[in-house]
């Protein structure tokens, strides 16, 4: 085991902040307030696509709960914002492109007075047609979204490996299926809240926010206001949850508040309630997913042809990315000799869909790892065997034609690991031999539109004992760790020891709920010999440490962690050669540090308290203050014909799913999950457990209960009791797992488990379901109408309808 | 939002009649809370005239669960938890504890109440069935006296009651069920945890051998109001409780919520699954 050489990596540690956040005291953006300050209040206007012909305040601007009214005219710099495509106004003012939009921000001291004043805005507009269905954007008549650049399409990213007609010609068989995934909220339990202080002198403004990237945010409110970047301060608050949505909503809204609160002088609060947050906020991508697959009677796929439509909403956000770790992952972990993919990222009316946990992959998993199950089913093979034949080993040249290597290829691995602890391929075998009477409600309902069909016939029923059906699937995938080719990927980390032992850690990636802080500390306690509590974590703030880039991508374990690794080497080097000034020791000598003390090797007895160590040094007038820098190795893409080593390592993961479906009612409960996860090394056991408890839960959400639907534009589902999330009542057991590949990267080979763990789930679910029933189903999520109509129904009137 | 809002405490019962007697159709009793404080916040048209709101959740008067007539009496502001942890409902109406622990999640059972529940007369109001096929009786009180009746005859149509403006539900009585009845209170939503029903089923049968004696049926979410149906009772008393019949039984349950309902988005769905969950509910308990 490689755990034995560590002294805390490795084992569960609680995380440093976890009791102020159960008690209650941690403080959250909305819990920060200064005297004197204002809130700000959009205006919105109840339409899909528009153009803005005028807004008029005339019926308000004279009143006394008004402080000022910001929109398009109030800003200095760039009226519009994008992390790749500046498509993005913080205002609206040529067009309405999505019901989410802002024309305006009523600024004053009481908010329940603004809500009231913004419905005597009165904006004159011009409906144009709106364009729902991402499937018809490209379409020569369709609506154009942003007619300045000419199409819908945000990006187009091709593929090309080999010969796939020649592969489909040496297949034995070919399989065509469609698969579709919905629009996904966030589901933060904290809703947006920032606040603006504008400051002194030429001291600039200070942003304190429920903010996931501060320095991207830093970025944008700078570009806004025209300022230089050092003039804008960003402080992360204690943020409550994020995966991934608090980028671009945060920075367009830290934007607005930095306007007001420079307009009147005066600090200014931003805070939405849940309706408002998942109105404006951006979704996950609905994916519409067209696959081929050639393969011969033994089970080796020769060809895959991969057509995808992912709808990027009203504005490109993060599209271009999202859709580019699709383009590289979508075949799954096995190696295909020839590959054709398209994948096109496009506008539509939509709400605008950017960067959630998971990121481009869970889409793709769910068509992919279930179109491998209908491949086994087709062969009479179990979906292990099929993986088996045709799963990446090390060496295995993946489908943008880079080669694996210089790691632990682990798919089998993982594979193994997971069917042998759950004992798969017998229960898989035994579960498709099950009798399947079911309802047919489809072809019921079918047979005509009058009431008829739903009234059933005697032969329809369903007696209690045959209604429980168990099924088990399985899913796989590998993982580009970090940002790939995407871009920068750099990380700093400062430490800074005091005279006494105790430390200051820092790094210039945020946390966001996942645990970072102790990541970190347990790293450079590990490094020092110290506790993970002797080291204290400091509030991220863009004036301390060098732009890190996003904290995203399940890059902060491997980037961050080789950072913090880096400055706690830096220092344990400094006060090494102070020891050995002190003890007149060779510069050969090697020292232990462990259990706050420091020692020559294989001289235990010869022993200085850490703290000691420090203060020697201290009074040395050492250096006891460091930045670590860590940047990832260049990886390069060829976006023409989609190849290139896109990521330099990969992580692998397999989760097992045991379900049990009702087929009268079409409830699915999860029994078990079984998370098989190679993240590398781990740092924190107890962290990593928690990983793997929240991503496979969310996984569990996306598969049967999660959808953002939308209705000409506008979301159905704007609170909690219309979008479902799973509660701790509608999961059974979670089992994580970890098989520790070697790995050269990062701390001690510690790499990615956040959206591995997330990735999976639906699409084990979705096998597991297809193990039940004998059934496939083509669209997420599985809830009790797809899986008893084969389709969705949606509320035709408002809220309240059952 | 939450509009700003004169919030009474009275200290007795009389005194929160009078209060409502005297703010009249602008004053609204709140327990629980788990009604009024979600509407406010979604601004619905159901409460968006109330200026005063008095707050009945520690009245002595009607938080107490007691004993009397042979049967129980329930306080209208009896919150759900108590009402799943009480022995005796647990014991003769156990239906009723079924249907309460299922409703919303912890949290939301500490607050809400057992008249709170059904007030409002939302149809998905998960304390009715059972308390429709146990026969309950609510007592009705203002100023101007005290009236009783039935569950049934008090829930009028969809979110109306015969509730007035200065009255207060103070107690649900059940009475006692006569010995040899068995039944299941039976849910479904989307999730386990803090779900909206999207059917519910209440079904207390009495068997004679095979022979049904007496039967109450009452639904909930699938009909506009939680609701018995007195025909199919009246039509399965005296029926031997084969595969068969209850099938027919169960396809006339669909039959009649249909004709009550009409179509809806969510028929497809619903009619069906309906007719199957009775028809095993059935097979269970007339086994």
């Amino acid at each position: 085991m490689k755990k034995s050489k560590f002294n805390i990596v490795g084992k569960p540690v609680i995380r440093q902040d976890g009791l102020e956040k159960v008690t209650g005291q941690a403080k959250f953006a909305d819990d920060i307030n200064y005297p004197n300050q204002l809130y700000g209040v959009m205006v919105r206007v109840p339409v899909a696509h528009a153009k803005i012909r005028s807004i008029d305040y005339s019926a308000i601007e004279n009143h006394p709960a008004l402080t000022t009214i910001c929109d398009a005219n109030d800003i200095p710099g760039a009226k519009k914002v994008g992390p790749i495509k500046q498509d993005q106004p913080i205002f609206c003012y040529q067009k309405i492109v999505t019901p989410g939009d802002v024309v305006a921000m009523l600024v004053g001291e009481s908010e329940e007075e603004l809500l009231r004043l913004r419905e005597l805005v009165n904006v004159e507009y011009e409906p144009l047609p709106v364009l729902t269905d991402p499937r018809k954007a490209l379409e020569p008549d369709a609506p154009l979204i942003h007619p300045e650049l000419g199409s819908n399409l945000v990006i187009h990213h091709p593929l090309r490996k080999g010969d796939v007609e020649k592969g489909f010609a040496e297949s034995d068989y070919i399989l065509e299926q469609t698969y579709t995934t919905p629009f996904i909220e966030h589901a933060y339990i904290e809703p947006e809240a920032v606040i603006a202080i504008p400051r002194e002198g030429n001291k600039g403004v200070h942003i304190v926010g429920s903010i996931q990237n501060p320095y991207t945010t830093r970025k944008v409110v700078a570009a806004v206001l025209g300022w230089p970047l050092a003039k804008v301060r960003i402080q992360q608050a204690e943020l409550g949850g994020s995966f991934g949505g608090k980028d671009d909503i945060m920075n367009i809204l830290s934007a607005r508040a930095a306007v007001a609160a420079l307009k009147t002088g005066r600090p200014v609060k931003i805070r939405y309630r849940r309706e408002e947050s998942i109105q404006e906020s951006y979704k996950r991508h609905a994916y519409y997913m067209h696959y081929k697959v050639g393969f011969t009677r033994e089970g080796k796929i020769k060809a895959m042809k991969i057509d995808i439509i992912a709808d990027g909403g009203a504005y490109s956000s993060m599209t271009p990315f999202v859709t580019w770790r699709t383009v590289v992952q979508a075949t799954g972990p096995y190696e295909i000799e020839n590959v054709w993919t398209d994948v096109r990222g496009v506008y539509t009316n939509n709400p605008y869909a950017g960067a959630m946990r998971g990121f481009g992959s869970p889409q793709p998993i769910f068509a992919q790892e279930s179109i491998m199950d209908e491949i086994a089913v087709q062969l009479g093979m179990t979906p292990d065997e099929i993986r088996r034949i045709n799963g990446f080993r090390s060496g295995s040249i993946t489908a943008t034609g880079q080669k694996l290597e210089k790691h632990d290829v682990n798919v089998l691995t993982v594979l193994e690991t997971a069917v042998r602890e759950t004992d798969f391929a017998r229960r898989w075998r035994e579960n498709q031999q099950q009798t399947k009477k079911r309802l047919d409600l489809a072809a019921l309902e079918e047979a005509a539109a009058n009431p008829g069909p739903f009234i059933l016939h005697k032969e329809d029923f369903l007696e209690p004992e045959e209604v429980l059906r168990k099924g088990i699937g399985l899913a796989v995938s590998f993982r580009g760790t970090s940002l790939g080719a995407e871009g920068v990927d750099a990380v700093a980390a400062y430490l800074s020891l005091q005279q006494d032992g105790s430390a200051y850690l820092l790094s210039g990636l945020a946390e966001n709920g996942q645990g970072m802080r102790t990541t970190y500390s347990i790293i450079a306690a590990e490094v020092l010999g110290l506790r993970p509590e002797d080291i204290y974590y400091l509030d991220l703030d863009t004036g301390y440490v060098g732009d890190s880039g996003p904290t995203v991508a399940s890059r902060a374990t491997l980037m961050g962690g080789g950072a913090t690794k880096v400055a706690a080497e830096t220092l344990r080097q400094r006060l090494e050669k102070v020891l050995r000034r002190h003890w007149n020791l060779p510069e050969t000598t090697n020292f232990v540090f462990a259990d706050r003390t420091v020692y020559p090797e294989n001289q235990p007895d010869r022993k200085i308290a850490f703290a000691e160590l420090c203060n020697l040094a201290y009074w040395e007038g050492v250096n006891l203050a460091t930045i670590g820098w860590y940047s990832g190795p260049k990886v390069h893409w060829d976006e023409s014909v989609g190849q290139g080593p896109a990521y330099f390592t990969y992580v692998y993961g397999c989760q097992v799913a045991e379900v049990t479906v009702n087929l009268s009612t079409g409830e699915v409960y999860v029994e078990r999950v079984v998370a098989v996860h190679d993240p590398g090394t781990v740092i924190n056991l107890l962290g990593a457990q928690g990983q793997v408890y929240g991503g496979v839960t969310q996984g569990a959400g996306y598969g049967l209960w999660e959808e953002i639907s939308v209705d000409q534009g506008f979301i159905r589902e704007l609170n909690f009791d219309q979008y479902l999330i799973p509660t701790s009542k509608d999961i059974g057991e979670i089992v994580p797992i970890f098989v520790e590949g070697e790995e050269r990267y990062g701390a001690w080979g510690a790499k990615s488990l956040g959206e591995p763990t997330l990735e999976l789930t639906a699409a084990a679910i979705a096998n597991a379901v297809r193990n039940a029933t004998g059934r496939r189903f083509h669209h997420l999520p599985l809830n009790l109408e797809e899986i008893l109509l084969g389709r969705k129904l949606y509320p035709t009137s408002k809220r309240g309808s059952v | 939002m939450i509009p700003e809002i004169e919030y009474l405490r009275p200290g007795n019962l009389q005194e929160a009649l009078q209060m409502l007697s005297e703010y009249g159709e602008t004053a609204r009793p709140i327990a629980g809370g788990t009604d009024i404080l979600p509407g406010f916040h979604i601004n619905s048209r159901r409460f968006r005239d109330i200026k005063t709101l008095v707050d009945i959740s520690n009245l002595p008067e009607i938080t107490a669960i007691r004993e009397a007539n042979g049967g129980v009496y329930i306080g209208g502001a009896v919150t759900f938890t108590d009402i799943v942890k009480h022995p005796l409902i647990r014991e003769k109406y156990p239906m009723l504890a079924d249907a309460a622990a299922q409703i919303g999640s912890v949290q939301i059972r500490n607050r809400a109440t057992l008249a709170g529940n059904f007030v409002n007369n939302a149809p998905c109001a998960d304390s009715v069935p059972p308390l429709l096929v146990y026969d309950a009786r609510v007592t009705v009180r203002s100023l101007r006296g005290e009236r009783h009746q039935p569950l049934g005859e008090f829930l009028l149509k969809p979110y109306r009651t015969q509730l007035q403006p200065d009255e207060m539900v103070t107690e649900v009585f059940l009475p006692p069920l006569p010995a040899g009845f068995r039944g299941e209170f039976y849910k479904l939503g989307r999730r386990r945890g803090v779900a909206i029903s999207r059917i519910t089923l209440a079904v207390l049968v009495k068997m004679d051998q095979r022979v049904i004696e007496d039967i109450r049926i009452a639904s909930g979410a699938v009909t506009p109001i939680g609701a018995r149906f007195p025909e199919l009772e009246a039509q399965a008393r005296g029926k031997t409780a084969e595969a068969d019949f209850l099938k027919e039984l169960a396809i006339q349950l669909g039959e009649q919520i249909l004709q009550r309902t009409g179509l809806r988005w969510s028929s497809a769905y619903k009619l069906p699954v309906v007719q199957q969950v009775f028809y095993q509910l059935l097979r269970r308990i007339c086994q």
